[in-house]
C-alpha cells in the first residue's frame, strides 16, 4: 500500500531526501505530537476503574500515544539528520493542477455528504458524478449527464431493490 | 477424516443456495476484473463490496468476499502478460517473464498457464486450509485471556514487516490505530473514550475506516493524473497450453504452491512476496535459469501458484486465530464480523457447518476462476479499455453509498472520508495504510484480554511469563517485530560499508 513520496530517494543521494519529504515528514510528525498530546491530556478525565486489579481506561491511551510521540521524535531526528537531495527522479512529479483535482474531488465529495442530508441521494450523487467526470476530463455535455444519472439510477437499483438498503430521501422531500 | 464428512455436507448445503454461487461467480468475475485494472487491487475490491454483503446471508456474503480474493489475485496477471502494467503488486514477478512472452507472440500461453497455475496453486492451498484449520483451532482453543492478548500482540508484531520502506513510518501508522482504537467504550468500566459526546463514536466504526483508506484514498490518487487507459493490442491465439509443455511446468507449480502456503501462513508475508519467493526458487531449481527474464513459462507458473497459493495460507490464521496476515484478510475479517461471526477458534465450534460450506464455496470460487478465467481472456481486452473518468467516479460512488449502506448513517461517510483524505496523504508521504487497520482490528482484543488476565491474575503480571503458550507467543511477537530492524540495519550497514557512503534506505 505504500508508495514512494513524491520526490522519492534516488540512487547515489544516500539518505538524503528532498525537500519537499523533509517538510510533509516534519507536518506530519508535529501534527501527530499534537493529536497524542491532547489525547494524554484528556485522560486525565477519565474516572479511576471500579475494579481494584484494572489498569484503568487511562493507561491504554497513554502508552499508545507515548509511544506515538517517542516515534514522532524519531522520525523528526532522521528527518533533520538527512541530507537534502534535489527534486524528485522516480515518478513523474504531480503538478499543480493534479493537486488541485485531487482537492477538489475530495471537496466534491464532502460537498456531496453535506448535500445527500438535503436533496436526498439522487440530486446530490448524480451532480457529484458529473463533477468527478468533469474532473477527469470526460466532459461531453451529453455522455457525461446522462453517464451520471444512468450509474446513479443503477446503484439506486441495486441498493434499494436488490439489498433492501433505503438510500436518504433528503429533508426538503421528506 | 471427520473433515471429508463435513466437507462434503458443506458441498450439499452449497448445493441448495443456488443464489451463493451466483454471488461466488460474481465476486471471481468482479475480482479478475479489479485485479486486472491498473491501480484497482484486491484489497480495494474487497473493501468496496463489503457493505454489499451486509443484507445478504453469510454464506453468500463470505463467498462473494472470497471470490472477489481470489479472482483479484489472479487477475493482475492479466495486465502484467499484456501489457507489462501489474494489475497487482504480486504480478509484478508474472510481468517480468510474462510480457517477454507476449513479445515473442506467445500471450495466449502465458495467459493460459497463468490461468491454471493459479488454479492450481489456489485450489491446493484451499486444501491444506481445510485439513489445517480445524487442527489449528483445536489448539488455539485452549487460550485464556492471558493467551489472547499474547496473540493479539503477536499480530501487532506483524506491522514492522508490512511497514514498506521505512519501519518508522510503519510503527508511526501502526501506534495511530492502536490510539484511534480506543475510540469509544472502554472494554472492562464502558466509559466512553475520546467519543467528544457522539454516540457514533461509542464502536470505533473500522469498515469505513477500511473503505477510506483502501478504497477511497486510491481514487482521489487517480485524480492526479486523469489519463486514460492504454489499450490491448495483443492477438491470443492458443490459450491452453499443450499437455507436454504443461506437464514439464507441474514441478515448479507444486514446489511454488507449498512456498506460497507457507508463506500465506505467516503473517506480514502477502502473494508478492510469495511470488518473488516462488520464482526464486523456480529459476535456482531450472536447468536453464538463465531463460528467466527472457520469456520463460514456468517463471510465469512459479509466480502465479506461489501467489495464489498464498490465499488460503492467509486464511487460515485469519479464521483460526483471528490475525488477518495481510490487508485483504484484514478487510475479510470486517466481512466475517459484519455478518455476526468473531473469526478465532470458537468460529469452528459454534458455526463448523458455516465454515466448511465456506471451505466447498472456496473451492467452487476456484474452479469458478479457472472457467471465467478462460473463457474472458478473449475480451479481457476491450473491458480494460474502460477509461479512468468512468471508473474513478464510480468507485467513489460506491464508497459513500456503500459506507452509509452500513448503519444507515451519514456520519459513517464523514469517516470514510476523513479516512479517504488520510489515506491519500499516507500513500503520498509514504505512511502504510495497512498497520492502521491491523492495529484497529488487534488494539481492542489485546487491550480487553490484557485487562482481563490482569483482573483475572488479581492484579499481578505474573501471567506474562508464567504460562507458557503466553510466554512463546510474546517471544515470537518480540522477534518478529525485531528481525526485520535487525535485518535492515544490517544490510544498511553493509550497503554502507560497500559503497563507503550512506545507504539509500528510508531511514525516515
Amino acid at each position: 500500500m505504500s508508495n514512494p513520496p513524491a520526490g522519492g530517494e534516488g540512487p547515489g543521494f544516500g539518505n538524503a531526501m528532498p525537500m519537499t519529504t523533509k517538510i510533509a515528514n516534519l507536518v506530519i510528525a508535529v501534527v501527530l505530537i499534537a493529536i497524542a498530546a491532547s489525547a494524554i491530556a484528556a485522560t486525565g478525565d477519565f474516572p479511576k476503574s471500579m475494579l481494584a486489579a484494572d489498569v484503568g481506561s487511562a493507561r491504554f491511551p497513554i502508552i499508545h500515544a507515548g509511544a506515538l510521540i517517542v516515534l514522532c521524535l524519531i522520525l523528526i531526528a532522521n528527518t533533520l539528520r538527512a541530507p537534502t537531495a534535489p527534486a524528485a527522479t522516480g515518478e513523474a512529479p504531480v503538478g499543480i493542477a493534479g493537486y488541485a483535482g485531487v482537492a477538489l474531488g475530495m471537496l466534491a465529495t464532502a460537498a456531496c455528504i453535506a448535500a445527500m442530508e438535503y436533496v436526498g441521494y439522487g440530486i446530490a450523487t448524480a451532480v457529484y458524478m458529473a463533477v468527478i467526470m468533469a474532473l477527469m476530463g470526460q466532459r461531453n455535455p451529453l455522455w457525461n449527464p446522462v453517464l451520471a444519472v444512468g450509474v446513479t439510477a443503477l446503484v439506486y437499483g441495486v441498493f434499494h431493490y436488490a439489498l433492501q438498503v433505503p438510500l436518504p430521501v433528503g429533508s426538503l422531500f421528506e | 477424516m471427520h473433515e471429508l464428512d463435513l466437507l462434503m455436507n458443506g458441498f450439499v448445503t452449497l448445493a441448495s443456495n443456488p443464489l451463493a454461487l451466483l454471488l461466488a461467480l460474481v465476486g471471481v468475475a468482479l475480482g479478475i476484473f479489479i485485479g486486472a485494472l491498473p491501480g484497482l487491487t484486491a484489497t480495494m475490491g474487497v473493501a468496496i463490496l463489503l457493505p454489499f454483503t451486509f443484507g445478504m446471508d453469510p454464506v453468500s456474503g463470505l463467498l462473494m468476499i472470497s471470490g472477489v480474493f481470489f479472482g483479484g489475485v489472479y487477475g493482475g496477471s492479466v495486465t502484467a502478460i499484456l501489457l507489462r502494467i501489474p494489475g497487482t503488486p504480486a504480478a509484478a514477478a508474472t510481468a517480468m517473464d510474462g510480457f517477454e512472452l507476449t513479445r515473442k507472440g506467445m500471450a495466449g500461453v502465458a495467459l493460459g498457464t497463468a490461468t491454471l497455475s493459479s488454479f492450481l496453486g489456489g485450489t491446493a492451498s484451499i486444501i491444506v486450509l481445510i485439513f489445517l484449520a480445524p487442527i489449528l483451532a483445536g489448539f488455539a482453543l485452549k487460550f485464556s485471556a492471558s493467551e489472547s492478548f499474547a496473540l493479539a500482540v503477536f499480530g501487532l508484531s506483524i506491522i514492522a514487516s508490512i511497514s514498506g520502506r521505512s519501519v518508522i513510518k510503519g510503527l508511526i501508522a501502526g501506534f495511530l490505530g492502536l490510539l484511534i482504537a480506543t475510540v469509544g467504550m472502554d472494554p472492562m468500566d464502558g466509559f466512553p473514550r475520546f467519543t467528544g459526546g457522539y454516540t457514533e463514536l461509542f464502536n470505533v466504526p473500522f469498515i469505513p475506516v477500511m473503505i477510506g483508506l483502501f478504497a477511497a484514498a486510491e481514487a482521489f490518487k487517480t485524480l492526479e493524473d486523469p489519463k486514460v487507459r492504454l489499450g490491448m493490442a495483443a492477438a491470443l491465439g492458443r490459450i491452453i497450453p499443450e499437455w507436454a509443455t504443461f506437464r514439464r511446468l507441474l514441478g515448479t507449480v507444486a514446489r511454488s504452491t507449498g512456498l506460497g502456503v507457507a508463506i500465506g501462513i505467516i503473517p506480514g508475508a502477502g502473494a508478492d512476496i510469495a511470488a518473488y519467493v516462488a520464482y526464486n526458487e523456480a529459476k535456482r531449481f531450472s536447468k536453464t535459469p538463465e531463460n528467466y527474464g527472457k520469456g520463460e513459462l514456468a517463471g510465469v507458473a512459479a509466480c502465479e501458484s506461489g501467489a495464489n497459493g498464498c490465499t488460503g495460507g492467509a486464511l487460515l490464521t485469519m479464521l483460526t486465530l483471528g490475525i488477518p496476515g495481510d490487508a485483504v484478510t484484514a478487510v475479510m475479517l470486517g466481512a466475517l464480523t459484519l455478518q455476526g461471526l468473531q473469526p478465532g477458534p470458537l468460529l469452528f465450534k459454534e458455526h463448523a457447518e458455516l465454515v466448511f460450506t465456506l471451505f466447498a464455496g472456496m473451492l467452487f470460487c476456484y474452479v469458478a476462476m479457472l472457467v471465467i478465467g478462460l473463457g474472458s481472456l478473449r475480451f479481457m481486452g476491450r473491458v480494460l479499455q474502460m477509461p479512468k473518468s468512468v471508473l474513478t467516479p464510480v468507485i467513489l460512488l460506491l464508497c459513500i453509498v456503500g459506507t452509509y449502506a452500513i448503519n444507515n448513517s451519514l456520519f459513517d461517510i464523514g469517516i470514510m472520508l476523513a479516512a479517504g483524505v488520510a489515506g491519500y496523504f499516507m500513500q503520498k508521504w509514504d505512511f502504510p495504510a495497512s498497520p492502521v487497520v491491523l492495529a484497529l482490528i488487534m488494539g481492542p482484543m489485546a487491550e480487553a484480554n490484557f485487562r482481563r488476565a490482569l483482573s483475572l491474575s488479581g492484579g499481578s503480571y505474573d501471567f506474562l511469563y508464567t504460562r507458557p503458550i503466553t510466554v512463546v507467543l510474546l517471544t515470537i511477537a518480540i522477534l518478529t517485530l525485531f528481525l526485520p530492524l535487525v535485518k535492515r540495519w544490517r544490510s544498511h550497514r553493509a550497503e554502507t560499508r560497500q559503497t563507503g557512503a550512506a545507504s539509500s534506505l528510508n531511514q525516515a
